[in-house]
């Protein structure tokens, strides 16, 4: 009788022992390898917080404990398996998206598009107006719908995604320029690879169609696309979508360029000064940023001699002109790309320095929509 | 700092356990003392000192109220009540001083600038703590404790420091000079620790999306079916959540040998608003009905003074959870049902359990909407969508939503009713044995999975 409540009671506790190891050995596991493993920089595209450095001020302002905070998140061992558990699990549970991003048919990662507040739209779209007013030369305007527009029957029924159409009618309308159509070019080729599938960019091929309805804007006939060699420059890429979503079992992508960089002379301003550039920044295919071969990436201007006759042209623009840039060569003789984002001087100023014969503002829907800078323009 | 982090869980717990242990029995007060300030200050490290006042000021009154209880209990007395002023002062400057500089201004001729302070996190919870303890000692339920950094140690205990259960003085004040802890206490602290952070992590914040997707349409937008699924699933947010916390909170405690008492028994398998009160947020309803509602008379004056006093203590309730005026409303909004049923509605109500439930289940899902929308005008617009006054019975996205939430909102209904714990109970001693290390570590991995790519992770209770 005693023999057998001991013997019960033993049993109970090698029980409870198991229960506490699991947890132990779980926590102290992690934690011993959070402080083994290297601290990563990067990971897919986010750049990751590294060890935050204490100090009073840091500490009273709450910047000290939000960064270890987030030190200890990004720096989390097996971080990107992890976050792949957890896209799995979501899946599992009936739901078709993860972070905001959907898994659609053929595995395509779409973000779907969120309409801004009208009074943004036109709060944007009046800070252009007074640059074209400032300028004094002809300004072109063109909005690029991003994949949720072209191919938004590839998500799911009834998920949320506001129409970019509405978006680019409503700035269209409230411009006072010639404006570029875009979304139609874009949408007689749906069926083609315009939009990367694991990116929110669109792909070379898309940003031809996008050149040819600028083209059609701004009166100069486009190039034909056999006229061009696809030059495929890399299989191995993984864009935003795919980084974010966690569904990292997705197939990659691949980059073309189709146009050659011939004459074309490139100076980037990374901090002001001129630094000499390159059209093709081949070093950037063997990091994770691979959609940085165009240029090297971003930074605040850009200009180009192409070697060619014609106008002088100015764009201000986001990044999915990287990739369209190339084919304007042709027809202009100089080419300044400015993004207002880093750009921080005088842009007024700088127009009256350059004698620019026309300005083109070309932005996807998406950054139009969201981005704080674009009331710069009219500075 | 919340416990649903990967700091908390993988860094500071682990570090704080582990010299815990290391530490004789004598010295652990002090460094969970010590702990429990980083733990505390961690958000906003200048409420460190607002914390070692209360402190301070509670212990000296705690020990003079002791001296003089049988003596001069005049002066016991005056000592008990400066002191609640200087709580409640406390309380009320820091979290209610803007709501009434806001509203007085309304009246004309008034404009009372507002100070725009951050709430100190957990105030409300540890406010109450800390007044349960000198009036313990004054009624002599408590010996004053005479230990500075063991009465420290109680106020700002890190398990409930920032979100409950309110611990009573007397309730642990043996445990504070002595925790004996065991192994199958320690593995008890596990299990419920893994249950709540399964609740907040895997259930809570996941279903909150989508009420965070509901509640930010605008009303005339928003279909009944919508409006239902969002406030159903803020219903199941605030209930896994604050449980989950609640449960955390108790895994955590009994790690390091403490015993809470309970604060949640599955509130919405209730079959009446008084059911309702008395399984959920438990630790509250203790502390109002023992600090104010039986020192008011309670029931013993007749049913005009208990209706009074339900009046009282249920819009102090809802004012507890926060600085606005929605917040009373919906205090005042359970008072009505708690005297319409203590008038007559109780005897109707137990003839039909099935009707009672869903009468109850419908009376807590009309509240939260107050609870939780900014004004009680967004309230209304809420509330005339949910009963058709909106953009019909129900659109597509409702649709997709619904399919993409079904499971997770089957699973969470389930796992609000005793059914889960009724099967493990009932299995054998095995195979609870073998399961349970399994279902520990399944919800350690799932929860660090959805905690690392935590890109919704919300804290509630920064307005309590």
């Amino acid at each position: 009788m005693y023999k057998g409540k001991h013997i019960k009671t033993a049993k109970k506790n090698r029980a409870a022992l198991a229960q506490i190891l699991v947890f132990l050995i779980f926590l102290g596991t992690l934690l011993v390898l959070h402080l083994a493993l290297p601290d990563k920089t990067l990971s897919g595209r986010e750049s990751l917080q590294t060890l935050p450095r204490f100090s009073f001020s840091a500490l009273f302002s709450g910047r000290f404990t939000t960064q270890a905070e987030a030190y200890v998140n990004d720096q989390f061992p097996f971080r990107d398996a992890w976050i792949t558990l957890k896209a799995r699990s979501e899946l599992l549970t009936g739901k078709d998206e993860n972070n905001g991003i959907y898994l659609c048919s053929g595995e395509t990662l779409i973000e779907p598009y969120t309409a801004p507040a009208e009074a943004s739209i036109s709060g944007n779209v009046s800070a252009f107006n007074t640059l074209a007013e400032n300028a004094g030369i002809p300004v072109f305007f063109a909005l690029i719908p991003t994949a949720a527009e072209i191919w938004s029957d590839l998500l799911p029924e009834g998920a949320p995604n506001d129409s970019q159409l509405a978006t680019i009618e409503q700035a269209y309308s409230a411009f006072s320029g010639k404006t570029a159509d875009i979304c139609s070019a874009l949408a007689s080729h749906r069926d083609e690879p315009i939009y990367y599938r694991t990116d929110h960019h669109w792909t070379t091929l898309g940003a031809y169609y996008g050149y040819t309805a600028l083209a059609e804007a701004m009166g100069f006939s486009p190039e034909d696309l056999s006229s061009y060699r696809q030059n495929v420059v890399t299989e191995e890429f993984y864009g935003t979508t795919w980084s974010s979503s966690g569904f990292s079992w997705v197939a990659p992508d691949s980059i073309s360029a189709y146009v050659e960089q011939g004459e074309a002379v490139i100076t980037t301003f990374p901090q002001g000064a001129p630094v000499e550039g390159t059209l093709y920044d081949q070093s950037s295919l063997e990091t994770v940023d691979k959609y940085a071969y165009f240029y090297g990436g971003n930074t605040p201007l850009l200009t180009i001699r192409t070697g060619n006759a014609g106008p002088k042209l100015l764009i201000l623009r986001d990044s999915y002109m990287d990739c369209l840039s190339p084919f304007l060569f042709p027809h202009f003789s100089e080419i300044h790309i400015l993004d207002l984002r880093y750009y921080k001087s005088s842009l007024r100023s700088y127009l009256e320095q350059q004698n620019f014969d026309q300005l083109l503002v070309c932005y996807s829907v998406k950054n139009f929509a969201e981005d704080t800078n674009l009331f710069l323009a009219a500075n | 700092m919340i416990f649903s982090s990967t700091l908390f869980l993988f860094l500071y717990f682990p570090v704080v356990l582990a010299v815990y242990c290391l530490l004789p029995r004598k010295q652990r007060n002090l460094w969970l003392f010590i702990v429990n300030l980083v733990f505390y200050g961690w958000g906003e490290p200048v409420y460190i000192l607002l914390m070692l006042f209360s402190i301070t000021v509670n212990f000296f009154a705690g020990l003079l109220i002791g001296n003089y209880r049988i003596a001069a209990q005049k002066r016991a007395k005056m000592i008990l009540i400066s002191d609640i002023a200087v709580n409640l002062a406390m309380l009320g400057f820091f979290k209610y001083y803007d709501l009434f500089a806001s509203t007085l201004s309304l009246l004309p001729g008034l404009d009372i600038p507002t100070l725009g302070l951050t709430l100190p996190i957990g105030i409300s919870f540890y406010t109450f703590q800390t007044m349960s303890y000198p009036i313990d000692v004054y009624r002599g339920d408590s010996e004053p404790q005479r230990s500075f950094i063991s009465f420290g140690t109680f106020v700002a205990l890190f398990p409930q420091l920032i979100a409950g259960p309110i611990v009573r003085y007397k309730d642990v004040a043996s445990q504070l000079n002595f925790r004996a802890g065991s192994v199958e206490q320690f593995a008890s602290g596990v299990r419920r620790f893994m249950v709540g952070l399964a609740k907040k992590v895997l259930i809570a914040n996941n279903i909150g999306m989508l009420w965070d997707i509901y509640s930010a349409k605008s009303p005339e937008t928003l279909t009944v079916l919508g409006a239902w699924m969002g406030i159903v699933a803020f219903t199941l947010q605030i209930y896994f959540d604050f449980s989950g916390y609640s449960d955390m909170a108790i895994g955590l405690g009994r790690m390091l040998g403490f015993e809470f008492l309970e604060n949640f028994n599955y509130p919405y398998i209730s079959r009446s608003v008084t059911e309702f009160w008395r399984r959920w947020h438990i630790s509250l309803g203790t502390w109002f009905r023992d600090y104010v509602y039986i020192p008011l008379g309670g029931n013993r004056r007749g049913l005009p003074r208990q209706f009074l006093n339900i009046l009282i203590v249920w819009a102090l309730t809802g004012f507890w959870h926060g600085a606005n005026w929605t917040f009373l409303c919906w205090g005042l909004y359970y008072a009505v049902f708690l005297m319409l049923e203590k008038a007559f509605l109780l005897k109707p109500l137990e003839k039909a359990p099935v009707v009672a439930t869903i009468y109850t289940l419908v009376v807590a899902i009309c509240g939260w909407v107050m609870f939780d929308l900014d004004s009680m005008a967004a309230a209304f617009g809420y509330y005339r969508a949910m009963f058709g006054g909106g953009a019909g019975l129900l659109n597509q996205t409702d649709l997709f939503y619904l399919k993409n939430y079904a499971l997770l909102f089957l699973l969470a209904a389930a796992a609000s009713t005793p059914l889960g714990k009724a099967v493990y109970d009932r299995l054998s001693p095995a195979l609870r044995a073998a399961l349970t290390p399994v279902l520990i570590a399944a919800g350690l991995v799932l929860s660090t999975a959805y905690l690392v790519d935590a890109t919704y992770n919300p804290f509630l209770y920064f307005r309590f």
